[in-house]
Order: structure tokens, then sequence, then C-alpha cells
């Protein structure tokens, strides 16, 4: 490993990589624009400069030239190099701005240039406060302008496709746009036009910024040039608290972190995992966010009466225990935690009824061998691995014509919505259903409904499509009092801004619903079963310690990047599927 | 200082020598043409190593401004390997302002750069070969290709090139009018279909070039002289003109002289004799000011800087500029040096591809801050504002181009201050700015 001296600091340094991230991967701040990890650096923006020496080689014994101390002699180069395209050497000595006047002056220099045809208007733009640019003006930038003339005009407001707006007087010109079309997502939809000056990404003609991930551009974009059309002018950064956590959508369970504000959910962005989704969320992810919002049942309701939480989860254990087992049908949930669905195959397992089955939520040919799978459901796997197996529409709906079901327990899903079985189906069946949504296709038929939380309200594991096992951290509250959640919430929402814009105790955007973890230990203990457990993570635990599928997979392995699960075999085929 | 070009008043012209239609194939063959190759391809004496051999030995150094030796620069190119294909690119995007020789070998002597193409290409084991010229030249491409045609049709390009093993193709592309397309990087990115931004060196072309292969880059200037150096010797070429930069030059004179056009003498040519007895003097008898002596982005020499200055890359130096294209601007007493800065600035400014922040965002500002003093709007904490946007933007980016938008304005300002200072409002206080002025 190459040894390196940075501001007098000497550090190993891993071979092969660039200046600027053996820098980075050290703390050692340098500031840039177009450098992104994931993609080639075209050393355009010039902020990266640094002072870059090597050791004298003597040209006869080719071996290095010591001083009278016995230090080497270190050549600087003539000019400043861009540290996001050099690479380390053994030997190198870097002079960065810490400890180079030169240095200091070159950023300073480098972003007056960068500002004098900016068009500054921060107070406006979406991406102040979280902006690069912004950020590293006031570290190292000038404290005014010599510029004296008319900025340069450039389009503003230009739709390139149906999610992305392009303001082109804000943008820098770090190409970080273009080369992702060009380099991660392949699809060539973004170039660089004009000349000089009047620079800025335009679509080449006749094509449209449509594809799947496009809004990863506004993610990189080191300046407000690219928004996003769906969130733009909605709120500012600093209004909203961030909590990482991981998306919903699709198998791949991709890293983001939800942008809430006063308990609605306002944005989601992506959150770095080299291990899942690297650096990019597709746009499906992004902005499938309304549905934490919108058309949430208020309370639980027991045929269609209001009733409280009590009473539902009594009338639902009365349901549970007025019946033969074998005639009840438990369905878990590929949309559920891992958790849940565990507390819910216990509960089936007490009351005699079969390990219950899931709703497949397949769209065939919706994948793309990224980060967009043919599963819609994030936590199949979970499922699977819990033992459940894919529910078959066709035995389910002949057992319920042929009268075997009495009860059938839906945990967080839909099986009418989702076209398993009809309205019709369900006549003369007790129904005990929890659900997000009023919207729910399932909901007229239920005997019990209990609202349940949703991802981002509720604390649990969800498994992707590879086996990764992560965690899902509350982003908002739900109504009434849940200690777990409160200190969840607490925890993983990051005052990254430290103002209190975000109201997270706005009652109004509360929604009256319970998790499964404290539902189906309500309804358990009322028939009979202690399922009581000091929340999620001692539920882990316990799965952890004794299911082999999920072995090792406590909370604190799994941290902030997940844990990857070994891969266990197919178990026997389910009865009821064969 | 004295000339180098000893005697020039004999010299005979052998890039453009006095023959009529020689662009045609048929007269190019009667006065040699061809020869070179020939020999190169049929005798024992020549292999591909005595032929980059020989133009190292002769000190042919580029054309195009930079002035790196030829031969040594060949050199740089791996070994041949069968498997990776290998590309030789005459650079003829001809257009820093002031510059115009290219055009003239283009149009009176297009087979010699085809020759100088082939036995480069020889030397370095090339199977294709590029012409890349500016769009502008469309009536050179024009010419080109026809005669190009022609040099098919007899066997001097193409297949087994006069019966010998050794096969290249001639490419001729024609370039879409940016001035950054003749900075080699990104002529290499323009020739591939790309955006014309330069690229970061290194790798340098010889490593990596068009399309990632091994690629050298010449000057058509450059490319014509190998033929002649191959049938007349090293010796012969390095014995004309300056020993440094030895060979002849074809001098691109223009401005307020009697006689303004490319010129054909040795290297080191005195200054004050290209003007006063190659160009015919001064138009209208007036007195000289200033000279830019190779092109419009080297530094500008006062009228009293060139005394005994000669043409070649020290004698330059030592005087304060650079010998670069050896296109010679003249102007006499009557210019407005605030307006040549500013006509010069304007065209960096328009030409600035917009890759790097200095020089997209620093040659719009100069080209502002010029053209406000010349409108007599400007301030006299302009010039120091100009100087130090000139530190600012030189040596910062991935390409020449700050450098070369930024020369011109810190040597005008400085060896011209006085017509700076006097087309400026009278500063009341000190006129030094710092760094961050609000």
């Amino acid at each position: 490993m190459p040894k390196i001296t940075i501001d007098n600091r000497t550090i190993e340094v891993e071979d092969g990589v660039t200046l600027l991230q053996s820098c980075l991967d050290e703390d050692l701040e340098i500031p840039h624009f177009c450098y992104h990890p994931a993609m080639t650096a075209p050393a355009n923006c010039r902020q990266c400069l640094v002072e870059v020496g090597m050791p004298r080689v003597d040209r006869e014994t080719r071996e290095r030239v010591m001083d009278e101390d016995g230090n080497p002699v270190i050549d600087f180069m003539p000019k400043l190099q861009t540290s996001c395209s050099m690479k380390v050497a053994d030997g190198m000595v870097v002079r960065s701005h810490r400890t180079s006047e030169l240095v200091k002056r070159a950023q300073k220099d480098n972003l007056e240039f960068l500002l004098i045809n900016h068009p500054l208007d921060c107070p406006i733009c979406d991406q102040a406060g979280n902006c690069p640019l912004q950020n590293q003006t006031y570290k190292y930038g000038p404290e005014g302008s010599r510029f004296e003339f008319r900025k340069v005009a450039k389009p503003k407001n230009i739709e390139l496709g149906p999610r992305v707006v392009l303001d082109g007087e804000r943008c820098i010109n770090c190409t970080r746009c273009t080369r992702f079309t060009q380099e991660i997502s392949g699809s060539h939809q973004l170039t660089i036009i004009e000349r000089g000056v009047r620079n800025y990404p335009m679509t080449p003609p006749g094509v449209v910024f449509d594809e799947p991930y496009s809004m990863n551009v506004i993610d990189i974009c080191p300046v407000g040039a690219l928004t996003s059309k769906d969130h733009r002018f909605k709120a500012r950064i600093w209004e909203m608290s961030q909590t990482p956590s991981i998306s919903t959508t699709n198998a791949k369970g991709s890293n983001c972190v939800y942008h809430v504000k006063d308990n609605l959910v306002l944005n989601i962005t992506t959150r770095t995992n080299m291990g899942v989704n690297e650096f990019w969320l597709a746009d499906e992810d992004r902005l499938d966010y309304k549905k934490f919002n919108e058309n949430r049942p208020d309370g639980p309701t027991v045929r269609g009466q209001a009733r409280d939480w009590d009473a539902a989860w009594t009338e639902a254990a009365t349901l549970l225990s007025g019946v033969d087992g074998a005639r009840i049908q438990f369905l878990g949930s590929a949309h559920a935690t891992t958790e849940d669905n565990y507390l819910l195959s216990r509960l089936a397992a007490h009351v005699g009824a079969d390990t219950p089955s899931y709703i497949p939520h397949i769209e065939e040919g919706h994948g793309d061998g990224w980060l967009r799978t043919d599963d819609r459901a994030p936590n199949s796997q979970g499922c699977e691995r819990l033992g459940f197996f894919p529910v078959d529409a066709d035995v389910l709906k002949s057992r319920l014509s042929a009268g075997e079901i009495d009860v059938l327990y839906v945990m967080e899903d839909d099986p009418v919505g989702t076209g398993v079985c009809a309205l019709s189906d369900l006549e003369g069946v007790k129904i005990i259903l929890h659900h997000y949504h009023s919207t729910n296709a399932t909901l007229p038929a239920a005997s019990v409904a209990l609202p349940a939380a949703m991802a981002v309200e509720t604390v649990g594991t969800f498994v992707n499509c590879d086996g990764h096992a992560q965690r899902l951290r509350p982003a908002k509250a739900i109504r009434g009092v849940n200690r777990t959640l409160a200190m969840e919430v607490g925890k993983s929402r990051a005052d990254l801004h430290g103002t209190p814009f975000d109201r997270w105790y706005t009652e109004s955007n509360m929604v009256d619903c319970e998790p499964g973890w404290v539902s189906i230990p309500a309804i358990a203990e009322r028939v009979g079963l202690n399922l009581s457990y000091k929340g999620p993570r001692a539920i882990m635990a316990e799965l952890s310690d004794s299911n082999p599928a999920f072995q090792g997979a406590t909370y604190d392995a799994m941290g902030e990047w997940g844990f990857r699960l070994d891969v266990v075999g197919q178990s026997e085929p389910h009865p009821q599927t064969a | 200082m004295a000339s180098k070009a000893g005697d020039w008043r004999n010299y005979e012209r052998v890039l453009l020598p006095p023959v009529k239609d020689l662009h045609r194939l048929d007269v190019f063959e009667n006065h040699g043409g061809y020869d070179a190759l020939r020999q190169a391809l049929t005798t024992e004496k020549w292999n591909p190593s005595s032929v980059t051999e020989e133009v190292k030995k002769s000190g042919l150094r580029g054309r195009g401004g930079a002035g790196f030796p030829t031969g040594l620069k060949w050199t740089f190119m791996p070994p041949a390997n069968p498997d990776i294909p290998r590309f030789i690119c005459c650079n003829a995007d001809e257009s820093e302002p002031g510059t115009f020789k290219d055009r003239q070998v283009m149009e009176y002597n297009p087979h010699r750069i085809f020759e100088g193409m082939i036995l480069a290409g020889y030397a370095m084991t090339i199977k294709t070969a590029y012409l890349y010229v500016r769009g502008e030249y469309a009536d050179w491409i024009t010419h080109m290709e026809r005669e190009l045609e022609k040099a098919y049709a007899k066997g001097y390009v193409g297949k087994n090139i006069m019966g010998s093993d050794f096969s290249m193709d001639i490419v001729i592309h024609k370039g879409a009018g940016a001035y950054i397309c003749g900075e080699e990087s990104s002529l290499m990115n323009s020739l591939e279909g790309k955006r014309a931004y330069p690229r970061i060196k290194p790798p340098f072309p010889a490593q990596k070039g068009i399309w990632n292969y091994p690629t050298t880059i010449n000057n058509v200037e450059t490319f014509a002289h190998v033929p002649l150096i191959l049938s007349r010797g090293a010796d012969w070429f390095s014995s004309i003109g300056a020993p440094s930069s030895p060979g002849p030059v074809l001098y691109g004179i223009s401005g307020h002289v009697n006689r303004p056009g490319v010129y054909e003498y040795p290297s080191g040519m005195l200054i004050s004799d290209l003007i006063d007895h190659v160009a015919g003097g001064m138009r209208g008898g007036k007195k000289l000011k200033a000279v830019v002596p190779g092109g419009s982005s080297v530094p500008v020499l006062r009228a009293d800087m060139i005394d005994g200055v000669a043409m070649d890359p020290d004698s330059l130096r030592e005087a304060g500029s650079m010998l670069g294209t050896a296109g010679m601007l003249v102007m006499d007493e009557d210019t407005d040096m605030v307006s040549f800065l500013r006509r010069i600035t304007r065209f960096y400014h328009h030409e600035s591809c917009g890759q790097c922040t200095p020089c997209r965002e620093g040659t719009g500002w100069l080209e502002n801050i010029v053209t406000r003093i010349d409108e007599g709007e400007g301030n006299m904490k302009d010039l120091d504002l100009l100087i130090d946007l000139c530190s600012q933007m030189e040596g910062r980016t991935v390409c020449a181009l700050a450098d070369a938008a930024a020369w011109p304005v810190r040597h005008t300002i400085t060896r011209f201050r006085e017509e700076f200072e006097a087309k400026c409002r009278p500063s009341l206080v000190a006129t030094h700015v710092e760094s961050a002025a609000v």
C-alpha cells in the first residue's frame, strides 16, 4: 500500500485510487463539484486543485535522493494538480488548502469564477441548504465579487422530461448529469449543448429525459440546476426532518431518506449503501410517497362501526377462538415487516391453523436487473424465509367456495384489490384485516379492520431480493403513545439543520394506526398466547437465534447498512399450493 | 542577436516551390513527388525505424505551435501489435488568428502532405491515418479529396502501396468549426463524434489516443517536411536556419505591411527582415508599433523590443514572446492596442469550450472588462483586475486555451499600459484592487 503525505500527515492509502478519494476516505475535505466516486473524473470544475510533489529519483541509480537530514527531496509539480484525476503514488507529498496559501487562493479564485454567472437565487432555490456550491462558497469562497457585468442568460424552467426540470443559469457545467446517463444508466438522454459560458445540459433533439432513473441527476447535481418537478417549491430542506430508511416500492430495498414535515412525507431521496443500491434510487421509489399521507384510515372498525382498539382486538380474538383452527386461513404480507409476519405465524400456530401464506405482488417485466424488480413488494424474501408460501389464488378460491374457511386473517394486504379473490367469494367468511388505506378493496367485507402502521411509521426488518436484511426506521409519528416508536423516532431522525420547522407532534397528520407488533400480541393475549416482547428489536433477536434463515440478523448487526443473510435451501412445498 | 537564416535572400523554396499546378498529381510526380516514399518502401536503406531515426536526426520540430521534436514524438508510440489498432492524424484544424500557412500547403502542395503522412505511417506501422481539416476550409477539403482520389488511383495510398506490403488509408475528416478542435485531445474527441472537450493528460495520445488506441498527431507543415528530410537527408534539413529549430518555415505575415502573405524562408529570420524586406515594409510608410510573432495567443512585442530578434524559439523567448505558429501579426503606429486586445479577448471568449471553470468564466469576464475600457467606461482598477484574472486562469485548466487567452491580455496590458490608462476614467484613489473587493 502506497504511503502519501497530506498536509504533513502521512497515511497509507489503497493503490490505484485517486488522491481526492483517498483524502475523502481520511475525512480530509477537499472542495470539489464534478468528481463523483461512481463516475469518471473529467476534472472540469477545477475546484480540487492541490500542490503535488514526488520524491526526486536519481536517474542513474533509480533511488530516491535524500537531503542532509535524510529526508527525501520532494519536487513539486510546476502547476497545481486536480486531485480528482491524480492517482496516488508512494511517497507523494500533497499540500491542500490547510497548508498552502497557493491552493487556498486557487480555490477562492475558482469559486469566484463559478459564481460570476451563477444567478445566486438561493432564497428561492430548492437546493439551498443542501447545496455543495453554497456550502463550499461559505467555507472556501471569496467574500464578495468583482464582477460588474450582466450575467449570462440561459433557458430556465425547462422540463427535460416528466420528472426533471432544468434551470440552465444555475448550472456550473460539472457534467455529472450527462455522465450519469452515459456511464451509469446508459440512456444517453442528456448532453451538453452550446459552447463556452452558454453551456448547459439538454436532451438531444427529439429525446425526452424519461428514463426510470432520471431523478438521480437531481441528487448528484451540485447546484439547483436540476430539480424535481414533483417536489420543487414544496418545502425547504431545513423545514423537513430526514430519516434514513428503506424504500418500499420493490424487492430491491434501495436505501433512501424520507423527508418529513409535520408528519407528512414530502420527498424521498437516495441514501448510499454500497451493498444494495450504491448511490442510486429508481424514480418509482422516489415518487411513491403519497401513499403514506393519503387515504389513511382513522382508527379501528368492527363491521364498519368505529370502535376503540381494545374492543376491536377483543372482537378479533373472539372470531379466532370461536372456530376450529383448520378453518382459519392466515395471510401474511410481503408489505409487512418480518417481525410482524413472525408474530402472525406464532398466532396461527397457537390457534391450530396452517402456516400463513402471503399474497405475491409480481409484475412480470417490470424488473430491469438493476434497482427495479418484478416483485413490487418489499419483503417477499422475509415471508419466504419464515416458511410462508405465495398464496395460490385458485386453491384459495376453491376452498372459499367449498366453505372450508370460516375466518380469513389478512395481514397488511388486500386480497380483493390484488385479485386473489372477489368480494363475492368472501360472503359468509369472517375477515380480520390489518390495512393501510381506507381504499382497501377488502375493507367492505372486513369484520374487524385494524389500521396498520406503514413502513415509515414502524420499526422492523425487510429482507430484499438478494437476502439483505435491513432495518426500517420510523420517519413520522402515529397517534397514540408508543414508547418504542417514540424512542426510535428520536434516534433515527437526524437533526441536520438544527431548526424546529418540522413539527412531528402535529396531530392532524398523525394516523390512528398500530404496528403489527402491537396489534398481534394484543389479540394473542386475548386468545391465551403470550407474545409480549420488548419491541421489534427483541423479536428479531429471538428470530435470529432460533431460525437459521435469519441467523445473525440482529438489529445491531444490521445497523445502518443491513446484514447479508445466508442463502437458505428451499423448504418443503406448502400443502396448500402443492 | 542576429539573423540565423543565413543567406536567406538566395533561399530556394522547397515546401511551396514556384511550380505551376504543383497540386496536380502529374506535375507533382514530374518534380520528384512520391520519390521519397518510393525509396522508403522499396530500397534496403529504409525501414520504419531508420525513417524515424532520420526525422529525429533532422531536428524537425512540430510546426503547430508547441514546437515539440517530431522524431521524438514518434518514438513515444508503443511497439506495434497487429491486434491493437493505432493511428496517426494530421492536424489541419488551423484556426489560430493570424495563422494561415497550412492552408497554402493544402492548396498548392497537397500531395506533399499525403506523402509525408504515408511516410510517417510507414515509420510507425499505421494502417489508418486521419486528416482533420477545419470545417471552414470546405473548398480545400473538396480540393484535397479530389487529389487524394487520384493518389489512390495511382496506388500511392491504399492497399500495397507501390507494390510493397505496406498498406495505409487516409481519411479526410471535416471539423465543424470550433477553435478548440485544434487542441489535439479535443480533436480526437471530435473525430470520434463526441463533444470536443479536451482530455486530461496523461494519458498522452501515444498511450491512449483516437478510440483509446495509440495515436500520433502532427501538424500539416510538419508532415510536409518529412518527404524532404528523407529525399535530401537529415543533414541538409538541419543545416537550414536556426540550429535549435532548423528547417524551412512558412511565415504567415499579416497586418499593416505592404505584401501580407505566406512566405517560405529558413527558420531564424529576423523579424525586421521579414517585415521590411519580405513583406515589403510597413503599409503607407508608417512606423511599426507592435508585432505578435506567432499567432494571437503569444505575447505581443513592442516595436522597440524586436531589434535583432530572430524567429526561432530561443531568440523569441529571450525577447519575451514565443514562436508559436510563426503567423506574424504586424501593427503600425495607428493601431489602438485596446481595440486590438478587445478583438482577441472576444475570440477566446467565443471559442472557449466551456469545460473548465476558469476558462469558461474567465474568458468572458476578460472580454467584458476590455470592452468596457475600449468604450471609455473602464476604471483604472480594471487593469489590475485584468492581470489578476489572468493569474487566476493560467495553468489551471485541462488544456492550454486559458493560457492562450490570458497571455495576450497580460502582455498587451503590461507592454502598452499607457494606452490602456489613457482610455480609462481617471482614478482619484489608489488603483490597486484587493482580491475580494466588495
